[in-house]
């Protein structure tokens, strides 16, 4: 058998596991761990211990556990409200000032939790009911938040960034940096397609907007301002070469833990017990697709899987531009059914190569890829947000969620395209920052 | 049946207990660890190490705690779209499988962990603890989540309700 054919043989078998409901992981790790016992033999089952372990036990991996611990801080608390009342008070003078300030809340806020769900779930909580409260339509309501969660991942710091630093070996100061205009530019289509939106609809964006004195404005700023500071903490030690990202995530989480027990008064053990639970439930989810996305990874290239793939493709000689449009589709579909981190691990590895082979950037391969899996997290059949929309918006249907929400997938779309005529959106700070 | 599902599930509250604690543990001592590094300019010689082993302990040890709360994310739209008993059996030949490999893993992090305590290895750094530490969370933290998994490939029939499986 030659290496391709085990490799769709590996697909396939992959595949089936997945769709009868086997976690990721253990669906992942029995793949690759059968694989290599009926190619080589069952020797190799001794190596499945020392690679899962070797592959969790590296200090970059801490960044993982500790910047889930500084979200899981931050959306235990009623931060992700005041950060929204702050916002309003200063915008409301803005047209359409209430979504844009929706929108920009969610993009702060992501950069705090680097958690699309905790971002819809913290933002919207207040800000759908606020909107529709107000008068505007309730897709709109709806589909902002859904739109404006996503950017969690993308914005730094992003777990969803590191993992794919981790799975690709490249630097994760530079894809954070990466993330930062992208993350910006999308914001701004969001908000221009809201403006639009209810332009359209005849709502007169003044007549909602609510009137504050300075009083009231400077009011809210002592609660949401040190959280604030702790982001450009991080980013100021990242790129100052101070620290190295799990460093700053160990301290950025102590951080946010102290300030929430100060800020919102929560010491009691039970809200802290929560907070802990919720970072192991998650972290070990990803460390452990981490842990068999290794052993997957291992198991490709020890049969010469990967290194197939990549010549066949080189050997194919299509367009680079055709390429990635395939390889696009191929992640949106993933992205369709998978949770972003579980698609970087499962395709880094194969996809890097040629990528790199065909002469793309890889940390502007990676904005691209997180937009994709953005994408994935408010379509269906599994898009995260959407159902976490539902959830604290039981009023606003599915259906109206989805309707609101597909007129930003289109933005998202949009935005790949920008990235692809002009990559110097994601290359530009990062080569400007750190040469 | 129900006793060993209950004796279990306790067991895997307990390991969860554990990993947190080792979560919160790990955060603090990277806070100690920049403190003595850039406040202090002193120099760390276990710090690095106590923490990359925590967060593996805390992992392996969270993980029967993480199966019985569904945490270990799976895509269960084809599942949930059958029809009794397809829905069923469906789990339980996913259960089966994640099984399999959890056993498998178990087995194997137990002969890695033997071979350390056999020959005595230490990590290769400046601190160099015995490796069998480390490695003692796998086998032991897997080899629970096998048995926690076994409970929940039984707790449908136990429940009387095979149709409730939601693995």
């Amino acid at each position: 058998m030659t290496p391709l054919v085990i490799g769709l043989i590996v697909l396939a078998a992959l595949l089936a596991l997945l769709a009868i409901g086997t976690p990721i992981a253990f669906a992942l790790g029995f793949v690759s761990i059968a694989a290599l016992m009926i190619v080589e033999g069952t020797g190799t089952l001794s190596i499945l211990g020392e690679t899962f372990f070797g592959g969790l036990a590296s200090f970059g991996l801490v960044s993982i556990p500790m910047f889930i611990l500084m979200g899981a801080a931050v959306a235990s608390s009623p931060a992700g409200k005041d950060l929204y009342l702050a916002l309003d008070r200063w915008l409301n003078r803005v047209p359409g000032g209430l979504v844009l300030s929706n929108l920009g809340a969610c993009s702060i806020f992501a950069a705090l939790s680097g958690s699309s769900p905790a971002t819809c779930a913290a933002i919207g909580k207040m800000g759908i009911p606020e909107m529709t409260q107000r008068g505007y339509p309730k897709e709109i309501a709806a589909g902002s938040i859904a739109a404006g969660g996503t950017l969690g991942i993308l914005i730094p710091p992003s777990v969803t960034m590191i993992v794919y630093g981790i799975a690709t070996e490249t630097s994760i100061g530079r894809l954070f940096l990466a993330g930062i205009l992208p993350g910006f530019m999308l914001t701004m289509l969001f908000m221009a397609w809201s403006l639009y939106a209810c332009g359209r609809r005849g709502i007169g964006l003044s007549s909602v907007t609510e009137r504050f004195t300075m009083a009231q404005r400077f009011e809210v700023l002592p609660k949401v301002l040190p959280f604030l500071a702790i982001i450009v903490g991080i980013l100021w030690v990242l790129y100052g070469g101070v620290a190295t990202p799990s460093e700053a995530a160990g301290v950025g989480a102590v951080f946010c833990i102290v300030l929430v027990m100060v800020i919102y008064r929560l010491w009691k053990a039970g809200p802290l017990w929560r907070v802990l639970r919720d970072t192991l439930k998650e972290s070990v989810m990803i460390m452990m697709i981490i842990g068999a996305s290794e052993l997957f990874s291992f198991t490709l290239s020890s049969l010469f899987i990967t290194q197939s793939i990549a010549a066949w493709i080189g050997d194919l000689e299509v367009n680079r531009w055709v390429l990635m449009g395939v390889i696009n589709l191929f992640l949106l579909f993933a992205g369709f059914f998978l949770p972003p981190v579980a698609v970087i691990l499962m395709t880094a590895p194969i996809l890097l190569p040629i990528i790199t082979q065909a002469g793309f950037d890889p940390y502007w391969f990676a904005v691209v890829l997180t937009i994709n899996m953005e994408i994935g997290l408010i379509t269906p059949p599994v898009g995260l947000n959407l159902y976490v929309i539902n959830g604290i918006a039981p009023d606003i249907s599915l259906w109206q969620v989805l309707r609101g929400s597909l007129p930003y997938v289109l933005c998202m779309v949009l935005g790949i395209l920008l990235l692809c005529v002009f990559p110097e959106i994601a290359t530009w700070l990062p080569g400007f920052m750190m040469g | 049946m129900k006793a060993y599902i209950s004796i279990v599930s306790a067991v895997s509250r307990a390991c969860g207990v554990l990993a947190v604690l080792l979560v919160a543990i790990a955060a603090l001592v990277v806070c100690q660890m920049v403190f003595i590094r850039y406040f202090l300019n002193g120099s760390t010689v276990w710090q690095t190490e106590f923490v990359v082993y925590s967060l593996v302990a805390a992992t392996f040890i969270g993980s029967p705690f993480v199966l019985l709360e569904r945490g270990h994310v799976n895509v269960d739209l084809l599942p949930n779209m059958m029809a009794e008993p397809a829905r069923s059996i469906m789990n339980g030949i996913a259960g089966l499988f994640g099984l399999a490999f959890a056993a498998l893993l178990a087995w194997s992090g137990w002969i890695y962990f033997e071979e350390a305590w056999t020959y005595g290895w230490t990590t290769d750094t400046v601190w160099a603890p015995p490796l069998w530490i480390p490695l003692l969370p796998l086998p032991f933290g897997i080899g629970v989540m096998c048995l926690q998994y076994i409970a929940e490939i039984l707790r449908p029939f136990a429940d009387g309700n095979p149709g409730a499986a939601t693995l």
